[in-house]
């Protein structure tokens, strides 16, 4: 069967309990929002498929649990990963101090993986703890692309995702240089798999 | 299942409720009938997937098919949950085969095609009738599709869109219309027939003929006949190569002079030649695009005359050129039309695409059609007039011929205003002055078929006079399909969201009663069990199973989950039963677990294809002496049942060398009980194999043990002197460590006493009073010193590398003998370390019975 895309990315989604991973998932796969928090409890996963210059992308992104407990069982899932989207909360400065740990989860886990840091919440400048200022300089000392979202007032969040799937969608290409024919007439699926650009044990 | 298939197999359909027909007839275009359907279902590992085979004809291919679809859920509610799995198309390669050898069914065949197959089949021994009926209707449309000479094409087209696309083209391809718009090009067409001249000599020779459009065209066309006489051609073909080249040449210097223009393709039989030149800005909006001919002439094989075709796509748009020198003489109507038809008929593009398979189609070339006039009015008058025109005609064959039905069904010609276009005599403008006088023709024409084709120009050129023919053009506005690229982006993303949406909301699911199983109270040696239920209430049958984690295995020891993976159907519920047992074998990996975190374990239940839930497994282990180190139970200060799960973590995690007692009390109510009971010692100590196995009652002494109880010791001597062995083995450092490894080369006692000296005090303490006991016991011989030394040997040294040495028993039993053996404690001077062990344990003693 053909498969209706050209690339396939597996994300993964980390950070810790609170901070809106399933809210950035559902806004992104569904474009809805509930106000309602239900704690994940495991490891679930979405698709969504974006055209990114013609190039019919299918994402897989996974989100996972965040608490404490499951630290252990879900660095299991880093396997296989092209691209990680760390979150944290601007209006908890606990979630922020905790991005370090998260960074070193991925180091510790996957090879070569694409990442960008997530400050979401972003949607009520008066409980705003984090400043902007001082997660950007963070993001550029961690060689990381910074963007503040709110899952709730869908601000940034389709930005965010498309960014890293350029990321992971550009790595890709310049690694493997046999499937870069950008061919616009070309309207068939390319027929090559889309392994490649591993990036994980 | 049966009367859904009944329900297909009579075609029944009440108002109310559609049938599986019904639906999966709106998979299909209208102009596709569905013969038969047939369910089947194919085998996947251990999976059985349920296939509808569809049989399927196309009126506009006039073939056959089989699409096989997979369906999401029974019973069958929507077409958009059929998702096709497999295309057969009935042609000579195809088969369907039952081969019932190898395998233990006979209800299976085979269908297999040129690029497929054989892929395999089963059905229901219930559907045996309709598979009788299936195989016929298969078996009597192969035979029609064999009727055809094999070398004749087939066309299934129309199969491609079932083939090769997936959900979204398909869904792509019903909403074009929301992205569909029309885009105006210019089409120039010309035919010349040059009588075997070479090209004219003067600057733009050809200008005349090729740039007479107001604007400038966007695609070329142009037809050459008689390029050069057949037998000088087929003599030399790098002469012929040449001479085509320079008249291409001639061709793109000929253009129209405002922009620039490329060569899209030229292609020639024999001596007629179809060139089509594109806008040089247009060619990247061209997809697609294929050369076929068909001989005719001399036996109709040998090519001087016939037909040559070029299909290209251009955006959304499919259009046809033909070039056509047709049979020649004025009587020969039959054969020119016979010509036309076996061009219709004889060019199949690469694809499968016909002549008529394109949305607009230019026909032009030397036709050959004369005008046959009444006997007596032969000569044209002045030839200079529309009314002359349309007198000649009349008598024109080739619109006879149309008019009859004979030729060119459904094309359309412009209104000629020009004079016959043959036979002069070369480089005049007079009609043939020769013997023969032939009578002047319009034997070059451009006629078109298809939708949105306006003709603004039609006329032939006097002044190019090198051949017997004029050369004549025709321009035409098209309004060709084309992809509004904003809105195409948008319906395409509506589309993939929508495709996305439902792969999401059919993404398999299962409920969990609850991700947190807690055992409640836990003790040591006391199995319990939770039961826990997972429901299915997603539109499909689940599977799910726990998932292997990084210890390779689902679970930690101390648990048993029964079942480790089943299926669940729709809206079906299983229950999960998870046994925990903090035993023996398993307690010392529990309470390190428990030293480390504060759940017994996190289960993975993976659902197949879906997410993962993380189940915790919790409750509150009671603590007991069995298992503990003897470090940890000289920090306590009340009895073990006194404290819980996270109290004895905080004294497991503690490493200060702060003790509240020099030996564990537990240890020394064991040893005073045993040491007491004096002669019914004998036998008491098992052998090292069968300490594991415990007696009834064990539990009771280890209530006994961690309660501190005043009763009297609830068991006998055997069970006291295996719960001193459970004791002493049970925690998960050997009670010498970490000096084993060096206490196993020693050979004398100062020596191990040196290393014994190392130990922490509990367990230096232990080990001394432990020695003391037994050496009593062995003088008293109330138990053999081998036994004893080897048994305890191997636990106090206990060592899982030294375990595979040769000698590692009899080195423990040595090692042993040199504490316990009488005659070696004579011989030996070890008495300080010994004293210093018997002192504080009379101190405990002391204590414990005030």
């Amino acid at each position: 069967m053909a498969r209706g895309f050209d690339h396939l990315f597996k994300l993964l989604i980390i950070g810790d309990s609170g901070v809106g991973k399933s809210s950035l998932l559902i806004r992104f796969s569904d474009d809805t929002f509930s106000g309602s928090y239900i704690t994940t409890i495991g490891v679930d996963f979405k698709i969504r498929t974006v055209d990114i210059e013609g190039m019919r992308v299918k994402l897989q992104i996974w989100d996972t649990a965040g608490q404490e407990r499951f630290r252990t069982i879900t660095s299991t899932y880093y396997r296989g990963t092209h691209g990680v989207i760390v979150v944290y909360d601007v209006t908890n400065g606990d979630s922020f101090a905790n991005v370090r740990r998260w960074l070193e989860e991925i180091q510790n886990n996957c090879d070569v993986v694409k990442k960008v840091l997530v400050g979401n919440k972003n949607d009520d400048p008066d409980r705003k703890v984090v400043i902007t200022e001082d997660a950007q300089r963070f993001a550029k000392q961690m060689d990381i692309e910074l963007f503040e979202t709110s899952a709730k007032d869908n601000i940034n969040v389709e930005n965010m995702f498309l960014s890293i799937t350029r990321q992971v969608l550009d790595h890709k290409l310049r690694t493997s240089p046999n499937e870069q024919q950008k061919d616009t007439l070309h309207l068939k699926p390319n027929p090559k798999g889309s392994k490649g650009g591993k990036c994980c044990r | 299942m049966d009367t859904l298939s009944e329900a297909v197999a009579n075609g029944t359909a009440t108002a109310a409720t559609r049938t599986t027909k019904d639906i999966v007839k709106e998979r299909f275009k209208e102009d596709e009938t569905i013969e038969y359907i047939f369910e089947a279902y194919q085998i996947k590992g251990h999976e059985y997937s349920n296939r509808l085979l569809a049989l399927v004809t196309s009126q506009s291919g006039g073939t056959f098919a089989i699409i096989a679809f997979s369906y999401l859920r029974t019973p069958l509610t929507a077409a958009n949950e059929l998702i096709v799995n497999k295309v057969f198309a009935i042609d000579h390669n195809f088969q369907l085969r039952q081969d019932s050898k190898t395998s233990i069914t006979t209800q299976q065949f085979d269908l297999s095609t040129a690029e497929d197959g054989p892929i395999k089949y089963y059905y229901y021994a219930t559907e045996s009738d309709h598979y009788e009926e299936f195989v016929a209707k298969v078996i009597s449309f192969k035979s029609t599709m064999a009727q055809h000479d094999p070398e004749t094409v087939l066309n299934f087209r129309w199969l491609n869109d079932y083939r090769q696309i997936g959900e979204v083209k398909q869904e792509l391809k019903k909403r074009e219309s929301e992205y569909i718009v029309y885009k105006d090009i210019i089409i120039y067409c010309a035919t010349w027939n040059v009588n075997n001249k070479t090209c004219c000599d003067s600057n733009n020779p050809l200008r005349a003929w090729l740039a007479c459009s107001e604007k400038p065209p966007d695609i070329y066309a142009i037809g050459l006949q008689e390029l050069d006489t057949p037998t000088k051609a087929m003599l030399n073909s790098t002469q012929m190569q040449a001479l085509e080249k320079q008249w291409i040449d001639n061709m793109m210097e000929s253009v129209h002079p405002d922009v620039e223009y490329e060569i899209l393709m030229s292609h020639r039989l024999v001596a007629t030649m179809l060139t089509v030149i594109v806008r040089k800005q247009l060619r990247q909006h061209i997809i697609r695009c294929r050369p076929k001919s068909v001989a005719r002439g001399i036996f109709n094989t040998l090519g001087n005359k016939g037909g040559v075709a070029i299909s290209l796509q251009l955006n959304e748009g499919n259009i046809c050129f033909v070039n056509s020198h047709l049979a020649a003489h004025m009587g020969n109507v039959e054969e020119r039309n016979q010509d036309y038809n076996a061009i219709v008929e004889g060019i199949r593009f690469d694809d499968g695409r016909t002549i008529s398979d394109h949305d607009h189609i230019f026909w032009l070339g030397d036709l050959n059609y004369r005008i046959q006039e009444p006997p007596g009015q032969q000569r044209p008058g002045p030839l200079s007039d529309a009314q002359t025109y349309e007198l000649l005609l009349q008598y024109d064959q080739l619109r006879q011929e149309m008019r009859r039905g004979k030729c060119f069904e459904g094309y359309t010609e412009g209104e000629i205003k020009f004079r016959p276009t043959y036979k002069y005599d070369p480089g005049t403008d007079t009609y043939d002055s020769s013997e023969k006088q032939r009578a002047p023709a319009y034997c070059d024409r451009v006629l078109w078929k298809g939708t949105r084709i306006e003709q603004l120009v039609y006329n032939s050129i006097m002044e190019i006079r090198q051949s017997d023919h004029k050369p004549v053009y025709a321009v035409f506005q098209v309004k060709v399909k084309t992809r509004d690229e904003i809105k195409y982006k948008r319906v395409q993303e509506e589309v993939l969201k929508a495709v996305d949406k439902r792969e999401n909301d059919n993404q398999p699911q299962i409920n969990v009663e609850k991700t947190v199983i807690d055992f409640g109270t836990v003790r040591f040696n006391e199995p319990s069990t939770r039961d826990f239920n997972v429901y299915n209430n997603c539109p499909l049958p689940v599977d799910f199973s726990f998932k292997e984690k990084d210890i390779h295995a689902i679970c930690e020891p101390w648990l048993h989950v029964d079942p480790r993976q089943d299926s669940l159907l729709i809206d079906s519920a299983r229950s999960i039963r998870l046994k925990m047992n903090a035993n023996v074998r398993t307690i010392a990996g529990l309470l390190r677990k428990i030293r480390a975190s504060d759940n017994f374990d996190i289960l993975i239940l993976h659902v197949e294809n879906g997410r993962d839930i993380f189940i915790t497994v919790t409750g509150d282990y009671q603590p007991s002496c069995f298992g503990l180190s003897m470090e940890t139970m000289c920090r306590t200060d009340r009895p073990l049942s006194e404290y819980s799960q996270d109290q004895i973590k905080q004294l497991m995690n503690d490493e200060s060398p702060e003790y509240r007692v020099t030996m564990p009390r537990e240890f020394f109510l064991l040893i005073d009980y045993l040491y007491r009971q004096g002669s019914k010692q004998v036998g008491a100590f098992p052998s090292y194999d069968s300490r594991l196995s415990l007696g009834a009652q064990f539990n009771s002494v280890r209530d006994w043990l961690d309660t501190w109880s005043d009763d009297p010791f609830p068991a006998n001597a055997e069970t006291a002197a295996q719960a001193l062995l459970l004791l002493l083995d049970l925690p998960e450092q050997a009670l010498l460590e970490p000096v084993v490894e060096n206490l196993l080369e020693c050979t004398n006692k100062s020596q191990a006493m040196d290393y014994i000296s190392l130990l922490s005090p509990p367990k230096r303490n232990v080990f001394m009073h432990l020695c003391m006991f037994l050496r009593a016991g062995i003088e008293s011989q109330f138990y053999d010193l081998h036994q004893v030394a080897s048994t305890f040997g191997r636990i106090l040294l206990r060592s899982t590398e030294r375990a595979a040495w040769m000698d590692y028993h009899s080195r423990c039993n040595q090692f042993m003998r040199l504490f316990i053996d009488t005659d070696v404690e004579a011989m030996g001077n070890g008495n300080e370390g010994a004293g210093t062990g018997t002192g504080s344990g009379s101190g405990n003693r002391a204590g414990l019975q005030a």
